[in-house]
């Protein structure tokens, strides 16, 4: 029964890894890198680091997420189709959505 | 040109990195010292020998009193760094994205913050003060403030969750955990003896025991309170208008 949690757990981590790093959609990938937090933060529970499953949850599932939405506000919601190299200099595109 | 040294740079730090990974002892090895003794004295022997009921706080603050400062220091010299590319808010000129957005947060999140965040103030309060008995301690009671503090700022805008904390109390508050630490660790070097000296029970066993607890409660809650505003700082200086109009 606890073998099968962690199992479902783990691939939970690694599900989410994936889908945030594959969307184009950078606010849903910072909602599902959050959500990577929180099954994180679960998996240090059961290997009993209470301590590290608070900071977890404190800091990747609440400060981090903020963060990079503020920073997402700053400069693009969607990833460039062709990734651009030196597109600096320029505003970054100043449109939020 | 740029690019080249840049290149060369990574490299050779990325070398550096892994030779000193190689002369690790190998992961699951019977024979490195982790696993002949150390686990062992750690979780046998950590109440009696540092006087703390939470062996992790035993840990950090006993016997790896060192690394501790030195993880600070790291710590928050980086967040400085980040703070000193990104700026600071110009006052009075801070607006988050919910305060000027033509669309209010709706009723039912609004209302539920301001329920919820008294709670969430209330634990990181448990969290920072209890650590020396429970689970927690200062960074993470500092991270879940921080978290309460931006989840305010989400729903109510930047301005509702920086005015508790006036700027002035911010920046001077930003510095608070490795002052809080170092001071903790001259203390000891004032009373005649080494760096982070009271930390070892038996120094600490001729003190008061309300004065060691003081002494760990001063730690915790300048590393708490310095996490919490350094990241509130950023948010603030991330989140700030560069002077356009609205």
């Amino acid at each position: 029964m606890s073998a099968a949690l962690s199992l479902i757990l783990m691939s939970l981590l690694v599900v989410t890894a994936l889908a945030a790093t594959f969307s184009r959609d950078l606010l849903a990938a910072v909602i599902i890198f959050s959500g990577y937090s929180l099954v994180m933060a679960l998996l240090w529970q059961r290997l009993q680091a209470p301590d590290l499953a608070l900071t977890e949850a404190a800091v990747g599932a609440g400060v981090t997420t903020v963060l990079f939405v503020a920073a997402i506000f700053k400069t693009q919601r969607m990833e460039e189709e062709a990734a651009g190299d030196e597109d600096e200099g320029e505003d970054g595109g100043g449109e939020a959505r | 040109m740029k690019k080249v040294i840049s290149l060369c740079f990574i490299l050779a730090l990325g070398i550096l990195l892994l030779a000193v990974v190689a002369s690790m002892p190998r992961m699951g090895d019977p024979q490195s010292p982790t696993n002949t003794h150390i686990i062992d004295r750690y979780l046998e022997r950590a109440e009696e020998e540092t006087g703390a009921e939470n062996v992790i706080t035993g840990v950090i603050l006993n016997y790896r009193g060192y690394d501790t400062e030195g993880e600070v220091t790291v710590i928050f010299t980086g967040l400085a760094a980040v703070l000193a590319i990104l700026g600071r808010e110009k006052r009075g000129r801070v607006h988050a994205y919910p305060d000027r957005s033509p669309v209010r947060s709706s009723l039912v999140v609004r209302s539920a913050v301001r329920f919820l965040f008294p709670f969430i103030l209330l634990f990181s309060l448990y969290t920072v003060l209890h650590g020396d008995i429970s689970p927690g301690g200062g960074f993470q009671g500092g991270a879940v403030l921080a978290a309460g503090a931006f989840v305010l700022a989400a729903a109510l805008g930047l301005w509702s969750a920086g005015r508790p904390v006036p700027p002035w109390l911010r920046y001077a508050l930003e510095g608070a955990a490795p002052i809080a630490f170092f001071t903790v660790g001259v203390i000891g070097i004032l009373g005649g003896a080494e760096f982070l000296t009271y930390m070892l029970p038996r120094v600490a066993a001729g003190l008061q025991p309300s004065l060691r607890t003081w002494m760990t409660l001063f730690i915790e809650l300048g590393i708490g309170t310095g996490g919490a505003m350094i990241f509130l700082s950023i948010l603030m200086a991330l989140s700030r208008e560069e002077g356009e109009p609205l």
